[in-house]
């Protein structure tokens, strides 16, 4: 005897009368081009409008962005052999040195690293975009001569292309959330924050809020490790949990108030575009890369969508005085609407507040994912683990050399 | 109408006053935004002055008379718009407020009419997209 099955009731089956959506039905959605896709900032308003329940009937996919200097990157390389072939301890790339404690022709290039002259203002995350951009770099190895790897040095150029993998793996990027800095002392301090003129008469904040990755998934419900994002202008993964992750920080509207939870990410530069990938010399800090990453997060249910409707006033960062060596504790919480506002008050003083990552970016790292997807090019990719749901942070404690000694 | 005015000088004419002949000779009020000397004596001075077109005019020629080398600031600062990744990281220090993020696509813009040609923003930009050409 048949049943039919009304849709009211099949959605009940899976949840109540909440929606629920899985990857392989938004996958199929995305082939057929018929997916709907908006990015964190459109929900904002379309939740407004229509309400949560309404919008995650209507939406699949809210794709989210995120373009600012992200120190813990650097790239895998694989150079191929020369005839005769050479194992490379020591490795410059356009003068910056480069891991030679891998394989013969494998190294890593980290982003921070600097040539020996710091005035040059060049460094790891220049070789990466320059990479990208196709240019040819001067490699220079030296190696100590083997019985299987007679060569000794090597000078030559090599592009990305000649490479035969060339792939970055950053152990940390796409900070959820973080501090504002801003400078209380009487002389102009130059921070990877920006410069930060004295006496409080400006701060400088880094996330790109409500368009933030980790912000509009506060506990990493839906993404995880596997889950397929934009990076550089490339497809890449989430690889495992960022460095320095932990979930251990107060939260307002159910998100972090401070640096909280973070990603290692994984993409073949080959795909990348070097509008999303570019070098930074941040001036008395030193190399850093701007990098643009987008994830998308699957409609799975309502809560997906609630989450990602905060908007920037309801997403809140605090302000620590970067003028202190250490022990730098909040002064003041402002929301992102406050901070993007151009101003902020303290104690009854106007600082002027302005970003060191690119909103305007991280728009059209959300936007080009949206095209993607709409587009039917990029499939979402369900995660095979989750984040830890909890990490705390643990400080490195110096000590005391006699005790070292003793061992 | 408004000019921005860069003015040389050298041994000969470091002594002379040029905001005083503006002031009373075309009573013009002048506002320096920079001003440097050098161990040779020769220097530059940098200022701004709304006035009358003609009688501006008639203000530069005198100071040339005098031997100085007046031009107008045009140029003064120019930005890589392909290097520049729209941070802002210029925008919160720039004393006349020339950059601002657009309310719409936060790309950063810059307003050269209001620059004073100070070069705080020189070293705050991560990616040297900023050029002083003074």
């Amino acid at each position: 005897m048949g049943v039919a099955i009304s849709p009211g009731i099949l959605a009940f089956w899976r949840g109540g009368n909440s929606v629920s959506k899985t990857y392989e039905e938004i996958n199929e959605k995305i082939k057929a081009r018929k997916a709907v896709v908006c990015t964190a900032e459109e929900v904002v308003d379309l939740v407004r409008k229509k309400g949560v329940d309404k919008v995650a009937e209507e939406v699949d996919v809210i794709t989210t962005g995120t373009f600012g200097a992200m120190c813990s990157s650097g790239a895998f390389l694989n150079f191929g052999h020369s005839t005769p072939p050479i194992r490379m301890t020591n490795i410059l790339l356009n003068d910056v040195q480069a891991y030679g404690g891998l394989a013969a022709v494998d190294t890593y290039i980290g982003a921070t690293q600097m040539t020996e002259d710091p005035e040059k203002g060049y460094g790891g995350a220049h070789v990466i975009e320059d990479l990208i951009k196709g240019k040819d770099i001067h490699l220079h190895a030296w190696g100590p001569g083997t019985d299987c790897y007679v060569r000794k040095d090597i000078d030559t150029y090599i592009s990305l292309e000649d490479m035969n993998e060339a792939y970055l793996y950053n152990p940390r990027n796409s900070y959820q959330n973080y501090g504002v800095a801003t400078n209380t002392s009487d002389k102009t301090i130059h921070t990877y924050m920006g410069k930060l003129l004295p006496r409080m008469k400006n701060a400088s904040y880094s996330s790109a809020g409500q368009l933030s990755p980790l912000l509009n998934d506060p506990h990493c419900d839906v993404i995880g490790i596997g889950t397929r994002i934009f990076l550089g202008g490339g497809e890449g993964y989430v690889s495992w949990q960022g460095t320095q992750f932990k979930t251990n920080v107060e939260e307002v509207n159910g998100v972090p108030v401070a640096g909280a939870r973070t990603l290692a990410v994984i993409g073949d530069m080959k795909q990348m575009d070097p509008y999303f990938v570019r070098g930074l010399d941040i001036h008395g800090y030193g190399i850093s890369l701007a990098l643009g990453i987008g994830i998308p997060l699957p409609v799975l249910n309502k809560g997906v969508v609630k989450r990602a409707s905060l908007s920037d006033d309801e997403l809140f960062a605090e302000m620590v005085d970067y003028s202190l060596p250490s022990g730098r504790v909040p002064m003041a919480r402002y929301s992102y609407a406050q901070l993007r506002s151009g101003k902020i008050e303290y104690d009854g003083k106007t600082i002027r507040t302005s970003s060191m990552s690119s909103y305007a970016g991280a728009k059209k790292v959300a936007a080009q994912l949206k095209d993607w997807i709409e587009s039917g090019e990029f499939l979402l990719n369900a995660p095979s683990l989750m984040l830890p749901r909890e990490g705390a942070v643990k400080p490195l404690n110096v000590r005391e050399a006699r005790r070292c000694a003793e061992r | 109408m408004r000019r921005k005015i860069r003015v040389d000088f050298d041994e000969i004419n470091v002594q002379e006053s040029v905001t005083y002949i503006l002031a009373t000779e075309f009573a013009l009020k002048p506002n320096i935004v920079k001003a440097q000397i050098n161990d040779d004596s020769s220097g530059l001075m940098i200022f701004i002055v709304d006035g009358e077109p003609d009688v501006l005019d008639n203000a530069m020629k005198r100071l040339k008379s005098m031997g100085f080398g007046v031009r107008d600031l045009e140029k003064h600062i120019t930005r890589d718009k392909a290097s520049c990744w729209s941070c802002g990281a210029c925008i919160s220090i720039c004393p006349t407020k020339s950059f601002t993020y657009d309310p719409v696509t936060w790309e950063v813009h810059l307003d050269i009419d209001t620059c004073i040609a100070c070069g705080s923003c020189i070293n705050s930009c991560p990616v040297k997209a900023l050029k002083l050409n003074i």
